[in-house]
């Protein structure tokens, strides 16, 4: 789940910078862009359960 | 007596310059907040832990780091892609060999400066994950956190914004407005609070700090009066950032620096009284460590935009960020189990992206649309997110492996004064004397 979590959180910035270069229009850009946002947001949301399940500690 | 040089230091350096010896002051109160939200048994551990920090950073940041950070149109390493050449990291000569300290000439003076100010950023982006690994992070692998994160990880995200690396070419390259991140919300605050992050997951949380089930059971700070004495350092030392970095990064020009400590101070205190009043309003008496982190925050999201927002802008600004602060700390600690004792990732990342965006939400600039601000500030908090996070909790990961973070069972249990300093900070007050006994 960690590693999908970082994987996703790659993919959403490579969104992002694929927006910019493919990109010209701002409007389809920012759509672009909220769009990578929002994958990285989903991966960081997997990589913090992934983690969340480890967090106990010792006793 | 020698008289005094014909050509006086102009008077934007000459106010860089007091500016940037105001900075020391935001790394002590930081000190006293991670070390006053912390157990009384690790104080002295955290106070010599932010010490070795500075020393390391300065250190590895001006014989390394400095080189890969380098400065608007210096040397860098370039690659082609997309049509684009994508300047990603700094290539000036390493051992600080730009900057010229007896130079006569203002480039080398401005170098010298721009040394000066990224070492102390350095620094402070290396404090913060100190507050997030309280009582339970080995003093070794600090050192050697630290020293990575002065020598590459600080640098590149510090070339990228304010060494004319791509966030800073936007404009050039895909016709946006540069990232603007005028007293380091990205660069250094946020930096430093994705790498508590990284630091908080490895090193798991406190002895008892949860249940089986996950309940968290509340671990107090050990002196408040130290946290808000902190505050009050920090914010002398955040106005020193802000009016430094804003001169030196933005060419702001000494006519906008009472702007800068006027947004600085009301930002501050929109996020302490909104923490004061959520408090208050969720628990019936104002909390003050988090009312603490209200105004940190406050500072911390209020410096993207110092040099460029007005007054009420300032206001919501910090409102905002101490409302948010007390959100994502109750969130970290009870929903996702993150054991951060001093706040510091809401506080910092929290904070810090939120300032990046308010940037583009409330920044005056004289060029460039509204919808283009907000897309480049967007395109920086997605780099910090999507690129820096991984890249960071990478090299956590790896130098954990190196040397393991997490001090042993028996170490948390005794604290890190005894663990590793062999002395308590309070040796006459004996709190936790069946703690002390070695088993």
């Amino acid at each position: 789940m960690r590693l999908v979590g970082c994987l996703l959180l790659l993919s959403g910035f490579a969104l992002v910078l694929a927006a910019l270069v493919l990109l010209t229009a701002l409007s389809q850009r920012s759509a672009f862009a909220v769009a990578g946002f929002a994958v990285e947001l989903l991966g960081l949301g997997l990589l913090t359960q992934g983690y969340k399940s480890l967090q106990k500690g010792p006793q | 007596m020698s008289p005094l040089p014909p050509n006086p230091l102009p008077l934007d350096q000459l106010l860089c310059l007091f500016s940037i010896m105001l900075v020391p002051l935001a790394a002590a109160g930081l000190a006293l907040i991670h070390q006053g939200l912390g157990r009384s048994r690790s104080a002295a551990h955290s106070m010599l832990a932010t010490l070795c920090v500075l020393a390391i950073s300065a250190i590895v940041f001006v014989l390394i780091g400095a080189s890969w950070a380098g400065f608007a149109g210096g040397p860098a390493h370039t690659f082609a892609a997309g049509g684009v050449r994508w300047d990603w990291l700094g290539a000036a000569p390493a051992l600080a060999r730009t900057a010229h300290f007896d130079g006569p000439d203002a480039s080398g003076l401005s170098r010298s400066l721009l040394l000066c100010l990224e070492m102390f950023a350095a620094g402070l982006a290396a404090i913060i994950p100190l507050s997030a690994g309280t009582d339970r992070w080995r003093l070794g692998p600090i050192c050697l956190a630290s020293a990575v994160l002065a020598a590459f990880l600080f640098p590149l995200f510090a070339h990228w914004v304010w060494g004319g690396g791509w966030l800073a070419q936007l404009g050039a390259n895909f016709h946006l407005p540069p990232l603007v991140d005028a007293g380091g919300a990205g660069v250094v605050q946020a930096v430093g609070g994705l790498m508590a992050l990284s630091v908080a997951w490895i090193t798991g949380p406190r002895r008892g700090k949860y249940s089986d089930d996950g309940v968290a059971a509340a671990i107090p700070g050990h002196n408040i009066v130290l946290v808000m004495f902190g505050c009050l350092l920090a914010l002398v030392g955040w106005i020193g950032f802000d009016a430094a970095a804003s001169l030196l990064f933005y060419a702001a020009g000494p006519q906008k620096i009472a702007g800068v400590i006027v947004n600085a101070m009301l930002s501050a205190s929109a996020g302490l009284l909104a923490a004061v009043v959520v408090t208050r309003a969720r628990y019936r008496k104002p909390d003050a460590s988090i009312s603490a982190n209200g105004w940190i925050a406050g500072l911390v999201a209020g410096s993207a935009a110092c040099a460029f927002v007005s007054p009420v802008a300032a206001i919501d600004t910090g409102l905002a960020a101490g409302v948010l602060v007390t959100y994502m700390v109750e969130i970290f600690e009870l929903h996702l189990l993150v054991d951060d004792p001093g706040g510091a990732v809401s506080v910092h990342a929290g904070a810090g992206l939120w300032g990046l965006l308010a940037v583009g939400l409330f920044g005056r600039f004289p060029d460039g649309s509204r919808g283009g601000h907000l897309l480049a500030q967007l395109v920086g908090i997605a780099a910090l997110i999507g690129f820096m996070l991984p890249l960071i909790h990478a090299a956590n990961l790896l130098l954990n492996r190196l040397m393991p973070y997490r001090v042993d069972g028996d170490g948390d249990w005794q604290g890190m004064d005894i663990r590793e300093l062999g002395a308590g900070a309070y040796p006459e007050f004996v709190v936790h004397a069946d703690e002390f006994v070695p088993r």
